[in-house]
């Protein structure tokens, strides 16, 4: 990408306030662009000040704050995390602040002297990555610059994951609020599971995991493993088997509905689950689930699905496949609306069924999918 | 629907291909007329539908537009499952999309619905021009290239039994065509009882068994 010399930079064309280009017909596109009030501005003010406190200077502050009141944290990553501040608290709830600093020099080894298998498939999708971001527009911009090596440098540095068409969207939110290395390691935070569990099964070919019931020893204290192959995006595979028992469970309606209709999850929340909302979905309303998805971890992504569902039930349950299909790609604005649907989401209580039913899934795919016999040799501890 | 006999066919149609061969693209040329340069890549799948009238009938097709890298391939089925048409999508100026077209029709030959009609699209022609002027000016073989990978690609679909054209979804060249040929070359009457289709097989005509509600 450093030989080519950068684009023309794109007309300017009028953008909303996250620098998206807006729709031309869609006067207001996201419902933030109209003025604040100045007590709005006030409280907003107010916000951010608390906020600092918390952090104290460059997050000295932060871990203390978060072990003495985990909840007033939790309480106010949900009301959102002030924009200015975005950045900075997401490295530092997603536990990337510390792989940085505990790995100096490492990301420039990565983009610099290393090369990729996946160089040529990241270049085919930096164009295609939100094209109507200013900061992205530019060809060989210093957004698509920046992307480029964010995404080759992960390709590099788990070769198994490599690089899947989906981390774009990830990895190009998170350079709109970090420079390209925070954005790296906030991405290694999240695939290898810094803090919460690791996700990088949702991009990977297949996996292997052994199967404990299985074992059988073959002698001399050697073990033989069954191994089982999971195939293609495991994880993606494993959400959308639970999200489809919790929307059966929570709403029995529309679970019945999308039977009949022969609706399943894949055909409209493998995105929500591949890229956590951060693809076509309205931008302001991404990043308020981020905040409380690098906090709480990938439930939120079940809660937030659940509850755009339930808020349109009842609409739902009237349209026909072709409809259905549509509506599901394109919830009404007022459904989109954080201040709303967040709430919601947080009264969902999911985690209890996820355990149960990833366990459940475990079991199934244990009998009916593909195995490996492994002679995986186990020493006996 | 009241309309009774043959007239009206809602047929289900999945595009396959390679990454940026333009399968996107081809189906916005498509329904909506439009074409986007840089389309934003897709991830899992996207549904679209459209009418065409051909001779005697109505033909609707609801259209699954799938993602293209190699690692979404464990979501493909779900969508050519039951499957009335396919149209497998390679981008002419780039021999490792056409590979992987292939693979795609061995996959649905093996795995797909056997009556399937299947198109192959050399997506991307308007950039034959512009590669035979650069040919030209440096000599290299571009064009020779190009050449074999259209008869290569017409000799292929022959022996499978596919038809081949090569469209333009930025000019607009062939879209039209290649849809409209599938739609003349789908069978006239729909099995009453598709067996061993999973999933998307909906029912035709649902709506007919329900109770008589004015």
């Amino acid at each position: 990408m450093d030989d080519y010399e950068p684009g023309p930079v794109p007309s300017p064309r009028p953008l909303d306030r996250f620098g998206f280009v807006k729709p031309e017909l869609n006067i207001s596109p996201d419902g933030l662009i109209k003025g604040r009030s100045a007590c709005e501005y006030e409280r907003e003010e107010r916000r951010v000040r608390k906020w600092r406190k918390m952090i104290g200077a460059g997050g000295s502050d932060w871990k203390h704050y978060v072990r003495r009141k985990p909840h007033v944290v939790r309480r106010r990553i949900r009301k959102g995390i002030p924009d200015c501040l975005r950045g900075l608290v997401w490295q530092l709830i997603s536990g990337s602040r510390d792989l940085l600093l505990m790995n100096p020099g490492v990301y420039e080894q990565l983009v610099i002297y290393e090369t990729s298998a996946s160089e040529l498939d990241i270049i085919r999708d930096i164009s295609r990555t939100f094209p109507s971001h200013v900061f992205f527009q530019q060809r060989h911009g210093p957004g698509q610059r920046s992307l480029y090596n964010v995404l080759k440098a992960y390709s590099v540095f788990d070769r198994d994951v490599g690089y899947v068409q989906g981390m774009g969207f990830l990895a190009g939110l998170l350079l709109l609020y970090m420079s390209e290395e925070d954005a790296f390691w906030l991405l290694v935070a999240l695939l290898k599971g810094a803090v919460h569990a690791p996700m990088e099964g949702l991009y990977l070919a297949f996996s292997f995991v052994p199967l404990p019931i299985f074992v059988t020893e073959v002698g001399d204290g050697y073990f033989r493993w069954r191994w089982q192959k999971w195939v293609g995006l495991p994880l993606v595979q494993q959400y959308l088997f639970q999200f489809d028992h919790l929307v059966r469970e929570h709403l029995p309606k529309l679970g019945e509905h999308f039977t009949q209709e022969m609706i399943n999850p894949s055909m409209y929340a493998s995105q929500w689950f591949i890229t956590v909302f951060s693809y076509s979905f309205p931008f302001h309303l991404a990043l308020r689930i981020w905040d409380v998805f690098l906090y709480e971890g990938v439930k939120i992504v079940f809660k937030v699905g659940l509850a755009l569902l339930k808020y349109c039930a009842d609409d739902l349950v009237k349209l026909p496949f072709e409809k259905l299909i549509h509506a599901l790609r394109n919830f009404p604005k007022d459904a989109m609306d954080p201040d709303t649907l967040l709430p919601m989401a947080y009264s969902i209580k999911v985690s209890k069924r996820l355990e149960e039913m990833k366990q459940e899934y475990e079991n199934k795919n244990g009998k009916t999918a593909e195995s490996a016999e492994c002679n995986e040799k186990q020493k006996q501890a | 629907m009241a309309t009774t006999g043959n007239k009206n066919i809602n047929s289900k149609l999945v595009l396959l291909g390679d990454v940026g061969a333009g399968k996107s693209s081809l189906v916005l040329r498509f329904v909506k007329g439009q074409f986007i340069e840089f389309q934003e890549s897709t991830i899992g799948a996207a549904f679209f539908s459209q009418t065409l009238a051909v001779n005697d009938a109505t033909v609707k097709f609801e259209i699954w537009d799938t993602a293209g890298q190699e690692r979404y391939h464990s979501l493909a089925p779900m969508y050519y499952r039951g499957a009335a048409a396919a149209i497998i999508v390679y981008d002419i100026s780039n021999q490792a999309s056409f590979e992987r077209a292939k693979k795609w029709v061995q996959e649905l030959q093996s795995q797909g619905n056997p009556n399937m009609v299947m198109a192959l699209a050399g997506n991307k022609a308007d950039l034959v021009d512009t590669r035979k002027v650069a040919a030209e000016a440096n000599a290299t073989g571009f064009v020779l290239q190009l050449t074999c990978l259209q008869e290569e690609a017409q000799q292929y679909a022959q022996e499978n039994g596919l038809f081949f054209m090569e469209t333009s979804a930025k000019t607009a060249a062939n879209v039209n065509e290649i849809f409209h040929e599938i739609a003349k070359r789908l069978p006239r009457v729909q099995p009453q009882n598709p067996s061993g289709m999973v999933l998307m097989d909906r029912p035709a005509e649902r709506v007919a068994s329900a109770s008589c509600c004015s």
